[in-house]
């Protein structure tokens, strides 16, 4: 919405410095300004099948990196709260570097600077670039997502570790059965917010060369340029229905789990 | 008087930092046995029974539960925590799980049961506490009294031989304090061994062989209630006795 936004409002006021028009031909002018020509949205639609190539590789990515986020970022969590000594002053070492580095110089790093292989999963070869994007994207996430769970891990109420421990569970038991269940559930809106910021910096793996759906979408608009607006809003469009749906089912996923009378996750 | 060879606990001692919180504090219980710690707010009395389960460590003495050295840096504290039952001030239930998750936990997951015997189990517990309606209760859909009935069917449900609770009725509203009192007495006509720390004056009075006030980490004086309550030795006691009569 905001690059849409933004492009539109610096549309009409260079419309309206220019405009020593009629009110007629400001109107009309508006009009088209937050529509678009047909011809542009026929150009936009003609070139849909290649924006949707590029919307896989969004959701591919933004899949991945997520998956690999929770499966590093959980831990990491469960460490800076549980653990001592090195390991839990490595883990937030580690964790404060990837979260004070710009994502452009990760993703750099990972490609140029590591040169991450490319992985031959047998059905489909990974290229270099995607890993890089991928590793890059799901070690910041999980760096960010390690925070969450830190957050609602050490949120729960220590009389219920206690209360797991006198039952005769171990510490690792108890956190098991009786804190991440609950951890887990409050984890669900700051999950929310990490999708959503995930999904929309996927865009930022042009740095390494992979043509995701704003890449994409750079490239038609340099094309035909005046379809500019046309692009980004239907871009924008689709970056809306992916954030859309999958907070909606993050909220289905919170309602299910919710505890009753307890409160909401 | 017992003889204590159920329960031995000699001279312990604990400090929180430089603080000395436990001297030498020293009673003894015979299987059967109820005892009651009682005292002002901030004597000890909580973290001696959290000692008894190792959720608190003291640093000296000895605590013997059985024939076996409590304080062993050798013990399994797993191993000790299955045997020995515990209700808190705050019942501390598992939010997430139902009265029938609550107390099936321990045994599915400590004792191994499969998860049909598990919950046989845990309704049988809670059917003893009178909450047989109440099985797929959520903690926040009970009443405080009926929480703190299923933390009571939560630590039964191990079959401990000793059953710690710690001020389990404070935090009730005075009219659901009554059905906790009641499963208590009810476990005390089954002859199960209970170490209690409780404000509940009558009900010590009532179930207690032996009554242990404690001041600021000291054992002050200990006795059955009859003559502790009616001839205090100390005047501390007498003191502590009066001010607490006062509230009731």
């Amino acid at each position: 919405m905001s690059v849409a936004g933004t492009l539109a409002l610096a549309a009409v006021e260079s419309l309206a410095v220019a405009g020593s028009g009629s009110v007629d031909l400001l109107s009309t002018g508006l009009t088209t300004t937050l529509v678009g020509e047909a011809a542009d949205w026929e150009f936009v639609f003609r070139n849909a099948d290649y924006l949707g190539v590029g919307a896989l590789l969004t959701v591919v990515l933004t899949v991945a990196s997520i998956l690999l986020g929770f499966v590093v970022g959980f831990p990491a969590g469960a460490v800076e709260v549980y653990g001592d000594g090195l390991l839990k002053r490595t883990v937030s070492a580690v964790g404060i570097v990837l979260r004070g580095t710009p994502i452009v110089v990760i993703l750099i790093v990972m490609y140029f600077v590591v040169g991450v292989p490319q992985i031959n999963l047998g059905v489909a070869t990974v290229s270099s670039a995607m890993t890089a994007g991928i590793l890059g994207l799901g070690l910041r996430s999980a760096a960010y997502q390690s925070q969450i769970f830190r957050a609602t891990l050490s949120s729960v109420d220590d009389g219920q570790l206690e209360a797991g421990r006198s039952i005769g569970l171990s510490r690792f038991e108890a956190v098991r059965y009786v804190v991440v269940p609950q951890a887990l559930r409050r984890s669900i809106p700051g999950f929310q917010n990490e999708f959503t910021i995930v999904l929309k910096d996927t865009s930022i793996v042009f740095a390494i060369g992979l043509a995701e759906l704003l890449t994409r979408g750079y490239d038609l608009f340099s094309e035909q340029t005046t379809a500019v607006l046309e692009v980004i809003l239907f871009i924008s469009a689709i970056y809306f229905v992916l954030t859309f749906t999958t907070n909606r089912a993050l909220d289905r996923l919170g309602d299910h789990y919710a505890i009753p009378e307890g409160e909401s996750a | 008087m017992s003889d204590g060879d159920f329960l031995r606990v000699t001279d312990v001692s604990k400090w929180y930092g430089d603080e000395q919180v436990l001297h030498d504090v020293s009673f003894e219980m015979d299987r059967g046995d109820v005892t009651v710690l009682i005292g002002p707010s901030g004597s000890g009395k909580s973290t001696m029974l959290r000692c008894v389960n190792r959720l608190a460590e003291a640093q000296e003495g000895s605590i013997r539960l059985d024939g076996e050295e409590v304080l062993s840096p050798d013990l399994d504290v797993n191993d000790l925590r299955r045997e020995v039952g515990m209700v808190f001030q705050g019942f501390n239930l598992f939010a997430h799980l139902t009265a029938v998750g609550n107390v099936a936990l321990g045994p599915r997951r400590v004792l191994g049961l499969s998860a049909d015997e598990a919950r046989e189990r845990a309704e049988a517990q809670l059917e003893r506490v009178g909450l047989a309606d109440q099985l797929d209760s959520y903690p926040a859909e009970l009443s405080g009294g009926q929480q703190q009935r299923v933390g009571i069917a939560r630590a039964l449900a191990m079959k401990p031989k000793l059953m710690l609770f710690d001020e389990p009725t404070s935090a009730l509203d005075p009219e659901l304090i009554g059905e906790v009192l009641e499963v208590m007495h009810g476990l005390v006509d089954e002859g199960m061994t209970m170490l209690v720390v409780t404000h509940e004056m009558s009900f010590a009075r009532e179930v207690a062989d032996e009554i242990v006030f404690l001041d600021e980490g000291h054992v002050i004086e200990r006795g059955p209630p009859d003559q502790l309550f009616e001839r205090p030795e100390k005047e501390r006691t007498g003191r502590f006795l009066e001010r607490i009569a006062s509230h009731d």
